[in-house]
């Protein structure tokens, strides 16, 4: 007998309805308000005004038009793309590096160094930004891309480095032995079997980590002044509060916020379960 | 001897950038987060140490205890509001007594790619005069002049900033519960179900105890990231009306990037860390206990 079989067979009605209406709910209240912004975006504001619920009578690229031309966007989208994608790779790589030696090198101070880099876990952003803040200002970091690039990396290690040392440790060590027998450094061990075994925690720590940058607010807040280093979020919200009488104009911001993440998550659906469903969760 | 040193450098190679850049930008500003709450800033000065005073005026003010309230009131949320709704949309899912629990897991995880402050300037959209909320409750009361007020009342301005905490964030836990469910065994479930368990057994029995790990763990990074929000808060109401919907590290920006108060804004940090890191061994202290008692 089948597993479904088993299960269609026990169905009772009241759950099944229960169900439904249960997760109709959540889809609607979670769906409902993307998209009344997404076609609220193509509706002037004087429209908007008039009619705030019905669909757009001319639907108008005008709003995109201004946000692009004063807002700022191209450019803060160009910024999180960078600062995301950088610190991102760097994450990616030093975590494993890390974690390749925290695992297979067997030597005694790794216990020390791996629970040092768990001890991360515990503290965010905001309880270092204000030293962060006088550090960077008098070291010059202040307002450069390399002053969000490093705090961005290392806020992502901690994880990066418990993910990538359990799925390394499970590396088998023969495979290693039998790479130093043959007289490979561990420079050839790290990029021809380490990382190459390491794909699907590539993926996990990868995806993690970009949306946790791409979503970041207040290190590029606080960290940059000039306008050509801020990132979308950062841009939208000035945007969005400064002129915040054109609901049209906003609506088309935060479009501009989203639509890049949507097509990421239905790229990225399945690393993104695997990694938050295996244990690395939101700080 | 060679190989062995060979070993050593190559281990240190590996370990030091990822443990430099950590020891510099997380370790030593904590360090040196600590040793600046005792001092005092003017004019972006250090004008002198003062001990523990910093620490006595922020517990002394009112603002900051209106703060750590509203702080507590996004713990009882996610605690009690996020983790059980998304205890019950993971079994939902996982049971399969619908079609397409797939695409219902799809669509309702998706806000958790969304920035939390495009999350919050949308949902100020929601509430303000044109808004999906102010609509609905207007059809329905037929009042043709409702606007939303909730934002001004010194005891209820919280509320909507939690109904969008509730938004965000349960599909998180919906998507971790489900990973864990799926993990069970599926013999477990068969014999259950052959024997003729109710589904109210099922629950209590089987799914409850097997989750009661992961709801306690998620349980301690929920109170320790309710501490720590900012970005919903800042970008949705920004504290404001007066304090109202303030939250501590909201009082912290203020203080170290609004008033330069560095010292004062160091303190509240520290605050922050020390209370996160004693719920968290609070919690565990608890649940060990709980255990031990149960066994």
């Amino acid at each position: 007998m089948s597993k479904t079989n088993l299960r269609t067979k026990r169905i009772s009605s009241g759950w099944t309805v229960f169900s439904y209406a249960f997760l109709i709910l959540f889809t609607v209240v979670t769906l409902v308000p993307m998209v009344w912004m997404l076609y609220s975006s193509f509706k002037l504001n004087g429209e908007i005004l008039l009619y705030p619920m019905s669909l757009p009578k001319e639907p108008t690229l005008a709003n995109y038009r201004k946000a692009f031309e004063f807002g700022n966007m191209f450019n803060a989208f160009f910024n999180s793309l960078f600062y995301s994608l950088i610190s991102t790779a760097s994450t990616v790589l030093l975590s494993l590096c890390a974690g390749f030696a925290l695992t297979k090198f067997g030597y005694r101070s790794s216990k020390v160094y791996s629970g040092f880099f768990t001890l991360g876990l515990l503290i965010t952003v905001n309880s270092v930004i204000t030293p962060l803040f006088i550090m960077e200002t008098s070291v010059g970091l202040y307002n450069t891309r390399l002053g969000v690039i490093l705090p961005y990396i290392a806020f992502g290690l901690p994880m990066a480095i418990l993910i990538a040392s359990s799925f390394i440790k499970g590396i088998p060590d023969a495979l290693i032995e039998a790479a130093v027998i043959d007289g490979a450094g561990y420079q050839y061990i790290f990029w021809k079997i380490i990382l190459t075994l390491s794909t699907p925690v590539i993926a996990t720590i990868a995806v993690l980590n970009f949306l946790n940058n791409w979503n970041e607010f207040l290190l590029v807040f606080t960290l940059t002044s000039g306008e050509n280093m801020r990132s979308l979020p950062v841009t939208i919200n000035s945007f969005a509060g400064r002129l915040n009488q054109d609901y049209g104009l906003q609506f088309s911001a935060l479009v501009i916020g989203t639509v890049p993440m949507f097509i990421f998550y239905f790229i990225a659906h399945n690393a993104l379960v695997q990694g938050f469903g295996e244990g690395a969760i939101k700080e | 001897m060679i190989r062995n040193r060979n070993k050593k450098i190559s281990f240190y190679t590996l370990l030091m950038p990822a443990f430099i850049i950590y020891l510099s930008i997380i370790i030593f500003p904590i360090v040196m987060s600590f040793g600046l709450s005792f001092t005092k800033w003017r004019h972006y000065q250090m004008v002198g140490v003062v001990g523990l005073e910093n620490y006595v005026s922020i517990l002394k003010d009112p603002s900051f205890q209106k703060s750590l309230w509203n702080n507590v009131q996004i713990m009882l949320i996610s605690v009690l509001g996020q983790i059980p709704l998304g205890v019950i949309l993971a079994y939902l899912l996982y049971r399969k007594w619908v079609r397409g629990a797939k695409f219902f897991e799809m669509m309702i995880f998706m806000p958790i790619t969304i920035s939390s402050v495009v999350v919050a300037l949308l949902w100020n959209r929601v509430f303000s005069p044109v808004g999906i909320y102010t609509a609905l409750v207007r059809s329905i009361t037929h009042n043709p002049d409702y606007v939303v007020k909730i934002f001004e009342s010194s005891r209820f301005a919280m509320i909507p900033i939690l109904i969008v905490l509730l938004w965000q964030h349960t599909s998180l836990y919906m998507v971790i519960f489900l990973a864990n469910l799926q993990r069970l065994p599926e013999s477990v479930f068969e014999a259950a179900v052959i024997d003729g368990a109710k589904e109210s057994t099922i629950i209590m029995k089987i799914v409850l105890p097997a989750l009661a790990n992961v709801i306690f763990t998620c349980s301690v990074l929920a109170i320790s990231g309710s501490l720590k929000s900012f970005d919903l808060v800042f970008a949705m109401t920004g504290g404001g009306p007066v304090d109202y919907t303030s939250v501590m590290a909201l009082y912290l920006y203020k203080q170290t990037f609004t008033f330069s108060n560095y010292g004062y804004g160091s303190a509240v940090s520290i605050i922050i860390v020390i209370l996160s890191v004693g719920l968290i061994s609070l919690s565990r202290g608890l649940y060990a206990r709980a255990q031990r008692k149960y066994e």
